[in-house]
């Protein structure tokens, strides 16, 4: 018999649902929009990412970038495996979804990057955001959504310490390599005050998803956590801080972002997938993906002749 | 025919391989397992798997994590300090799993 | 391991003369050349590969090449180079990887990636065991390892071939891809200069010429593309002595010699384009060296 979902919340702990749950649709629909959004969120921060690749400024930094790019689409096919097997959608509808423009992902990823001073601002400061998030999503209640973390958690340790080297050397580059890297971290830094989300209060999906164990900690809580780790580094490497977006520390150590001062606007056009530059970044993927679609043809013919000649059960 | 059993002690745990049961389809094979891998340690959940159906790759056939050096994958390789708890713990495991495949 | 009069040369301060250390530094800038740009190239299909399992292969695969290519270049050091005049800042014309490795692709040609790959990796299986016992031994020290990280990519290519040449529309491009890259891999084995390659040969730093590692390719290639319904040109009988295939059966650019198709100085142009933009003078090392 289906859990209802006071039950969900009566019991909800870490890890503690799996597939054989018979779970509501209210939390299977709840944790595939979080799954959906997480996994589609590591596609295309890799898409943002893989230019550098070719562009990276030493054999060796180029060897990162294709690990750290190949590590982000394992974890978008761990995220996508957590949320297929919540049985609401499968893989190949949310990757169609994403080429669509219907799928969602992180405000940080519509913009685009061009310039080799940019990587720092996602591979330090975007991923230290996402690793903190990450970090609490392992005791998520949906046990493959907390495993995928594990192993997400494993690897993204050195995405941020190779992003963070590549801050800690434009530093101590020459006069034109810190004038630039501070121009992209004042570009970038209220973007990434926005990777939190608005406050709390302004937040729709929170409340039911916390209740259900999905994730454990607020925004807020999360935004502090990362300033308080992160603004230290930034002033180690002396970047800047920019007097705007306004940013204020409690006596109880919290921090609180001034929301007048960041672009809401922007962001809840990019939220609906209408910002201009991140539509041309989902644009330029879709094409990608549509020219390799006679592959994937292949392997499904195959895939549905093998099946035809077997005669084992259903999985799930 | 015999089937791969695997065994997950707590609600959140992996399931690890424990053992495997002759048994002629799956339903005898779940209640077969029950006893056998389930009764004694810990258990919450078990899986049967055909063994015919488990695929296998080992180091006789492949160099896991390959032979040059891949050091640009780990995070201990970048000489900075870790900026925050979890990317520390993330570095340790690191440290631990370089340490484990011989690398260190 | 030695040549018929035992020679084994430890370093490069034990090759004899100028000749023979130009020799083998050529032998080198070919190996760590090839590597880099075919990597080059299979990281383009990162994040854009068919499937998501296959986007993690290929990039392993692209790694491991890029991975082959530092450590080439290491045993370049040696010769009193360093990475920048390597790569950064080294002229375009003096790279001496062959063509097959710089042609790029049209998009969605995942058969390119398959046949391009699987030529190479031939090659490179050929290439790479006739090194296993060189007498030159910073190469014969690590062949072993980079042909341990091969056999993935050669069966990786195969498992491909073999699915895409099942279906009717695959097996067309495989074919289309076969024909446009076949005269490319040819000059994979072309030798740079004429005397070179017997004194690679002569020296005992490679077991075989590179017109033996041809047919021996070639011979493998035939078979095995011939058992899935591909047509393998044939290897031109009347090779000739200086070790060239019929210039009629080359592309117009080899790449041995610097003569790079104009798709290798884009390339380069785009590789390089943030250690020019930020003014660099060095790359920057994150790895220990190489034992």
């Amino acid at each position: 018999m289906t859990m209802d979902v006071e039950e969900v919340k009566r019991r909800a702990g870490p890890r503690e649902f799996s597939p054989a749950d018979d779970l509501p649709e209210e939390y299977r629909t709840a944790a595939t929009r979080m799954l959906e959004f997480h996994a589609n969120s590591e596609i295309m921060g890799a898409y943002l990412e893989r230019p550098f690749i070719r562009q990276s400024p030493s054999l060796e930094r180029k060897l990162a970038f294709s690990a750290k790019v190949q590590d982000e689409i394992g974890h978008g096919q761990l995220l996508y495996r957590a949320a297929e097997s919540l049985g609401i959608k499968t893989r190949e509808e949310m990757l169609s979804d994403l080429a669509n423009g219907d799928g969602k992902f992180l405000n940080c990823f519509h913009y685009p990057m061009t310039e080799w001073e940019e990587t720092p601002m996602i591979a330090f400061f975007v991923d230290g955001a996402a690793m903190r998030r990450q970090a609490t999503l392992k005791q998520s209640s949906w046990e493959p959504y907390a495993h995928a973390m594990d192993k997400v958690c494993f690897e993204e340790g050195f995405h941020v310490k190779h992003g963070e080297s590549i801050l800690a050397e434009l530093m101590n580059g020459s006069r034109k390599e810190q004038r630039l890297t501070q121009a992209a971290f004042e570009e970038w830094w209220p973007r990434i005050l926005q990777f939190f989300g608005p406050t709390d209060d302004q937040s729709t999906h929170h409340d039911f998803a916390a209740d259900v164990g999905l994730k454990t900690m607020t925004n807020d809580e999360l935004r502090t956590a990362f300033l308080n780790s992160y603004l230290p580094k930034a002033e180690t490497y002396g970047l800047e801080i920019p007097d705007e977006p306004r940013i204020r520390q409690n006596d109880d150590g919290t921090w609180d972002v001034v929301e007048d001062d960041l672009d809401w606007e922007e962001f809840f056009s990019i939220a609906k997938n209408e910002y201009e530059p991140g539509l041309g970044q989902i644009n330029a993927r879709k094409e990608a993906q549509a020219a390799v679609e006679w592959v994937r043809e292949v392997l499904d013919d195959r895939e549905a002749m093998a099946a035809g000649g077997h005669t084992g059960q259903a999985a799930d | 025919m015999i089937w791969e059993v695997f065994r997950q002690e707590a609600a959140g745990d992996y399931h690890a391989h424990c053992g495997n049961v002759h048994a002629p389809d799956r339903e005898m094979a779940l209640l077969f397992a029950e006893i056998q891998h389930g009764r004694r340690k810990p258990t919450n959940s078990l899986w049967v798997v055909p063994q015919d159906e488990v695929g296998e790759v080992d180091t006789d056939e492949a160099v896991f994590g390959g032979t040059t050096d891949k050091s640009y994958r780990f995070a201990q390789t970048y000489s900075v300090e870790p900026a925050a708890e979890e990317v520390e713990a993330s570095e340790e495991e690191q440290t631990e799993a370089e340490r484990k495949r011989g690398d260190l | 391991m030695a040549t018929a009069d035992g020679a084994s040369y430890a370093g490069v301060d034990d090759l004899d003369g100028e000749e023979a250390a130009e020799a083998v530094e050529r032998l080198l800038f070919r190996l760590a050349d090839d590597e880099l740009v075919v990597a080059e190239r299979y990281t383009e299909w990162q994040v854009r590969a068919p499937t998501l399992e296959s986007d993690i292969s290929l990039a392993n695969v692209a790694q491991d090449e890029l991975g082959h290519a530092r450590l080439w270049y290491q045993v370049l050091e040696r010769f009193g180079h360093d990475e920048t005049d390597l790569i950064w800042e080294r002229d375009p014309e003096d790279f001496r990887h062959g063509t097959l490795v710089e042609q790029p692709f049209a998009d969605g040609d995942w058969a390119d990636a398959v046949v391009r790959g699987y030529l190479y990796d031939v090659a490179e299986d050929e290439r790479l065991h006739a090194l296993e016992d060189s007498t030159f031994a910073p190469i014969r020290d690590r062949v072993g390892k980079v042909l341990d990280e091969e056999a993935y990519h050669l069966e990786y290519a195969e498992s491909w071939l073999e699915r895409l040449a099942g279906s009717e529309d695959g097996h067309e491009r495989l074919q289309d891809a076969l024909d446009r890259l076949y005269p490319y891999a040819l000059t994979l084995f072309e030798p740079g200069d004429g005397t070179t390659d017997a004194r690679i040969v002569e020296m005992g730093v490679r077991e075989r010429s590179l017109g033996a590692l041809r047919e021996s390719w070639h011979d493998r290639v035939d078979d095995y593309l011939g058992s899935l319904g591909l047509r393998v040109p044939p290897l031109e009988p009347s090779e000739r002595a200086d070790g060239h295939v019929s210039p009629t059966d080359l592309p117009d650019h080899v790449g041995r010699e610097g003569d790079h198709t104009d798709h290798w100085p884009a390339l380069f142009a785009e590789m390089t384009g943030t250690y020019e933009d930020l003014g660099r003078d060095h790359a920057t090392r994150i790895m220990d060296d190489d034992e």
